[in-house]
């Protein structure tokens, strides 16, 4: 294999949008802890809807992402690698979502209910979704020639989104301690400063779930060719022990 | 011990979520950048599309 200078997977559009996921963070933080007021209800614990919303939010559009692409890759007049490729990466990313989901979530929920954690309908079904993404990462591991595994990873990655809705709808249709929905197309519960507050997490939490699914694409790309030149000079050495 | 009730409050459980959770993002980051380096060091650039 030929040694390269090029050491990264940064693009100039990707660099852009780097720096502005980080302005956007940085105004994240700014807003979030000093310039948003307290909350009439909350206190100065609502700080938390600036994390934990966008990071709930984008986990369900890292895993639409993984749904659609596996539905896309089941679907034979538009199956290829590329979106078996681009699931993978968006449920990487995903899991680590969850993860600040759930963390924000109990740190939130230890303040306003005094307790860090509860098995209600929500914080189950959330847990639940961490942990089945968790296993479709697992099951990506697994050794298999690349089409097997991308229509193994395709269905679970489907039957895992299955849960999604389960969370959204979670509030409404059971008795949770987590509030109903407060913003939404039709209706928000804030405004003023908090909604300028929010709408600046959002922003950066989107710019940096598309910065990251970059960036993981292309160190995709790179696992998928190591893989490829591996499986060559396997080749080339068998074929060498024959004809020796 | 007001003063000090307050600045518990705010800078363990409010900035303590806020570090949380730019670690993660930031740890998470930093190991898949370092990983793109070590295999792109091994790997040409005609396997590089975006270069």
């Amino acid at each position: 294999m030929t040694e390269s200078n090029v050491l990264h997977t940064g693009t100039r559009g990707s660099r852009i949008i780097g720096i502005l996921a980080l302005i956007g963070l940085a105004w994240m933080v700014i807003f979030g802890l000093l310039i948003s007021p307290p909350d009439e209800v909350q206190g100065d614990n609502v700080r938390y809807l600036y994390l934990h919303v966008p990071a709930a939010f984008l986990t369900f559009t890292a895993f639409g992402v993984t749904a659609v692409s596996s539905i896309l890759y089941l679907w034979k007049r538009t199956r290829s690698l590329t979106w078996d490729r681009i699931a993978g990466c968006s449920a990487e990313i995903g899991v680590v979502l969850t993860a600040v989901t759930l963390a924000t979530g109990m740190l939130w929920g230890k303040l306003s209910w005094g307790v860090y954690w509860r098995w209600d309908a929500l914080l189950t079904s959330t847990a639940l979704l961490l942990v089945m993404f968790i296993g479709y990462l697992a099951l990506r591991g697994l050794e298999a020639s690349p089409e097997v595994r991308a229509r193994r990873c395709a269905i679970v990655g489907i039957i895992a989104f299955l849960d999604v809705p389960l969370i959204h709808f979670s509030v409404n249709w059971w008795r949770t301690l987590h509030q109903p929905q407060s913003i939404g197309p039709s209706k928000t519960t804030f405004d003023g400063p908090m909604l300028l507050s929010f709408f600046v997490s959002f922003v950066a939490f989107v710019l940096v779930y598309i910065w990251l699914m970059m960036h993981r694409n292309r160190l995709a790309m790179m696992e998928q060719a190591m893989d490829d030149h591996g499986l060559q000079m396997a080749i080339a050495e068998r074929h060498a022990e024959v004809t020796a | 011990m007001m003063l000090a009730s307050v600045i518990q409050h705010h800078v363990l459980n409010i900035v303590g979520g806020y570090v949380l959770v730019l670690g993660s993002l930031a740890l998470f980051t930093w190991r898949m950048l370092g990983r793109a380096r070590k295999l792109a060091a091994q790997l040409p650039d005609k396997d590089k599309p975006w270069t």
